[in-house]
């Protein structure tokens, strides 16, 4: 055996002790346990959604409409991952590992590497990687668990959920390269701890921000083509009227200087085209603060999208819409139908009669009243997934390799 | 020249020819260090606090890192990395994981220097023998005491079989008992042809095992050399006389001037030089001669005898390694020791 892969083999072995003493290992690791039995203990049947013997008759969500195997992935991608080993086993990875650097560079610990034949470099390097093991053996076994209990309940062999290994890894080591960099410059745990939460939080919500951002601007982009169709229509019902008018020789209300004849045979029309200006506005707006918040997630770590290409791999779209997470509708589609449109009502509905419109609500407006557009959901989930893996993983790579690479730096430089 | 230096070059395990450190900060650790420690021998280190003996041992072991480091070790430059899988090395205030056991922790850094597996279980066994510390090999090293964790220590130090083998305080919190076994335990490593590099405060201890030492003062090499070598110019000759007063006695048997009475804080007044070239000095009990050849004080028996004088002993006198150690942190101009720590750099306007 090579001197390097000797040693390689004798640090990793040395972590796996580490770990084995830890009792955090080992609680993390029976809790992952109860949330895969309690996984297993839900299913979903003919009538609906059942939990051991319990069961709730759900008429729009049961194995009819969704199948089993899609019910299992769903719950593990959404509810197993996201939540379980993101947030709840990540924290208690890093209140595990947050100690291994600081103890690593300890006086009296290091020297006893450091005299070794192996380079610094190699020496953080693996010494960093060995970190990532803590995870990669709770994700694995997790994920063992669950494609267990998809195999045996859901009837399906579903080896994609596997790449949930090298998804959480990844997304842990983000975390502990910075985790890695404060320790090294502190040589505390707590400091290193709390850091990396706190620039973990930071991530989180500039997820969001991003996320709102990206709900915002679908919104204002919804509202421009449904103003769009609606204007274009008025017009051309209003051009429609006003030439059978002059055809039949009907009176009709005679625009002053300034004033555009359409608009004025249809009031609403007017309304309708200031609101489309609005909406571009509005559009060009969140366009404007979307690019920033991409700007500056593109410079930090993805957290939460890089656990979002596990859903990406694991539930199509078509999946989504299945289990009415997304609306099936078109941005397309077309409108509901005005009323028909006469002059009696042109001259009712002028919106200059009190300073305010009397139009009736059209269908634009009718949809955002009772909150977001439906048809946002999907716009966001299209964008977010046309934002490429290798943008995603890349970026965040790269911030990962600053941050290793300025403790690189310090930890080949320094005296210990 | 001294004996040391007519060893051909391939001998030397540590040449150093220069070795400085400036922390950040200007703090001056070491100033130009030259040092050279032959194969197959005890050397030893030692200086007050402050004076660099770490940092000279940290920057062999490449822990940290010289501002210049001319000199080899094992033969390459110092800093070379493959060179270390032939040091063994025991820091003074060493940790070790807690989660580990005595056999894991010999294993584990056994692999870290090279050692094939199954070499590592072998040495492993017979190491944890030579420590006494078989009994305990599968405890972790959480539940050892002090001085089982230097032996564990001393252990995973000899793992690899060096060729040069640092031990940075040995016997910390070691018991007499396993002091006298690691003594022996250095002994026989010597003898079979591994070179020791001690470094300790324990200046009986050294002067019990080693064969050459260096006395490093603030960021220097004071001297070095073996031990008789060092203190050969510091030996002299004592003769004591039953008189009630020596000082008149004595300087009329040497023909030389009397001297002022002792007084009360002196233990030693110089009499004079004697027409062989030797100095003289007087003593509260008689007579110190600086010379180490016994023939050059027979002169001065026979004038004393002469003048009737009772020579109630004579004495050769060679000073230990302690008396070296002091006259090397002794300031001769103030006669007090040297302020512990480093020296300052000019910059920072501190003395040189």
């Amino acid at each position: 055996m090579s001197l390097r892969l000797m040693q390689t083999r004798a640090m990793l072995v040395d972590a796996y002790r580490e770990l084995n003493s830890k009792r955090l290992f080992w609680i993390t690791m029976v809790l992952s346990a109860l949330v895969v039995a309690v996984f297993g203990m839900f299913g979903i049947n003919e009538r609906g959604l059942t939990f051991l013997h319990w069961e709730w008759p759900l008429p729009f969500f049961n194995s009819k409409t969704i199948p089993p195997s899609l019910f299992y992935r769903f719950a593990f991608v959404n509810i197993g991952v996201p939540i379980w080993l993101t947030w709840i086993a990540t924290s208690l990875a890093l209140i595990s590992t947050a100690s291994i650097i600081p103890d690593f560079v300890a006086g009296g610990s290091i020297e006893l590497t450091l005299s070794r034949p192996i380079s610094r470099l190699r020496l953080f390097l693996t010494k960093f990687a060995t970190g990532l093991l803590f995870v990669a053996l709770q994700v694995s076994v997790f994920t063992l668990a669950c494609f267990l209990v998809i195999a045996i309940r859901g009837g399906e062999i579903e080896w994609g959920i596997w790449l949930a290994v090298p998804i959480v890894v990844l997304f842990f080591s983000y975390l502990f390269s910075i985790c890695a960099l404060v320790g090294l410059i502190t040589r505390s745990t707590i400091a290193s701890l709390l850091i990396t939460l706190l620039c973990w939080v930071a991530c989180f919500a500039v997820n969001v921000t991003d996320a709102v951002f990206l709900q915002q601007r679908a919104q204002a982009e919804i509202a421009v083509i449904d103003n769009e169709k609606l204007v274009a229509r008025r017009e051309t019902q209003t051009r429609r009227l006003l030439r059978d008018a002059v055809e039949r020789n009907q009176p009709f209300p005679i625009a002053k200087e300034g004033e555009d004849q359409l608009e004025v045979v249809n009031p609403v029309l007017k309304f309708t085209r200031r609101e489309l200006a609005e909406a571009r506005l509005a559009l060009a707006d969140w366009e404007y603060w979307t690019n920033i918040s991409v700007a500056a997630k593109t410079f930090l770590p993805k957290t939460s999208e890089t656990i979002g290409l596990l859903n990406r791999g694991l539930v199509s779209m078509d999946e989504l819409k299945k289990l009415g997470l997304i609306q099936d509708e078109s941005l397309d589609a077309d409108l509901p139908e005005d009323p028909e449109l006469t002059l009696d009502q042109s001259a009712k509905s002028d919106p200059k009669a009190d300073g305010k419109t009397e139009a009736k609500p059209e269908p634009a407006r009718r949809r955002r009243r009772g909150g977001p557009d439906p048809r946002g959901a999907r716009i966001v989930e299209e964008q977010m997934r046309n934002r490429t893996t290798l943008w995603i993983i890349g970026t965040s790579l790269a911030f990962e390799a600053v941050i290793l690479g300025i403790a690189c730096v310090i930890f080949v430089r320094r005296d210990f | 020249m001294t004996a040391a230096s007519s060893v051909a070059p391939s001998e030397w395990v540590i040449d150093l020819e220069h070795v400085s450190k400036t922390y950040a900060g200007g703090v001056q650790a070491l100033r130009g260090i030259e040092m050279k420690v032959r194969r197959g021998e005890i050397f030893g280190l030692l200086g007050p606090n402050g004076a660099g003996k770490s940092t000279l041992v940290k920057i062999l072991l490449t822990i940290i890192r010289p501002t210049q480091a001319r000199g080899t070790l094992l033969g390459h430059p110092v800093g070379h990395k493959p060179s270390l899988a032939r040091i063994g090395y025991l820091p003074e205030h060493h940790r070790f994981p807690g989660y580990l056991t005595g056999a894991q922790i010999l294993d584990f850094y056994g692999a870290m220097s090279g050692v094939p597996r199954v070499d590592r279980r072998r040495r492993s066994a017979e190491l944890l023998d030579l420590v006494g510390m078989t009994a305990w090999a599968t405890r972790r090293v959480r539940g050892y005491s002090k001085g089982m964790r230097q032996r564990i220590g001393i252990a995973q130090a000899l793992m690899a079989n060096p060729d040069l083998v640092v031990l940075d305080e040995p016997t910390d919190g070691v018991d007499p008992v396993g002091r006298r076994d690691i003594r022996a335990m250095l002994l026989t490593l010597r003898d079979r042809g591994n070179t020791i590099f001690l470094n300790s405060h324990l200046l009986s201890e050294l002067e019990m095992v080693c064969d050459r030492v260096a006395i490093l003062v603030k960021g220097k090499v004071f001297s070095q050399g073996t031990i008789a070598d060092l203190t050969a110019h510091r030996q002299c000759f004592e003769i004591e006389i039953a008189d009630a007063d020596p000082a008149q006695t004595l300087a009329s048997a040497l023909n030389l001037p009397p001297p002022a009475t002792l007084q009360a804080a002196a233990d030693a007044v110089p009499l004079g030089t004697l027409p062989s070239g030797i100095a003289a000095t007087l003593t509260r009990t008689g007579l110190r001669l600086d010379t180490i050849e016994a023939r050059d004080i027979q002169p001065v028996i026979d004038a004393l005898r002469a003048k009737g004088c009772t020579i109630r002993s004579v004495r050769a006198l060679r000073p230990s390694l302690e008396d070296l150690f002091m006259e090397a942190v002794i300031d001769p101009g103030t006669g007090a020791a040297h302020a512990p720590g480093a020296v300052e750099s000019a910059r920072q306007g501190g003395p040189q």
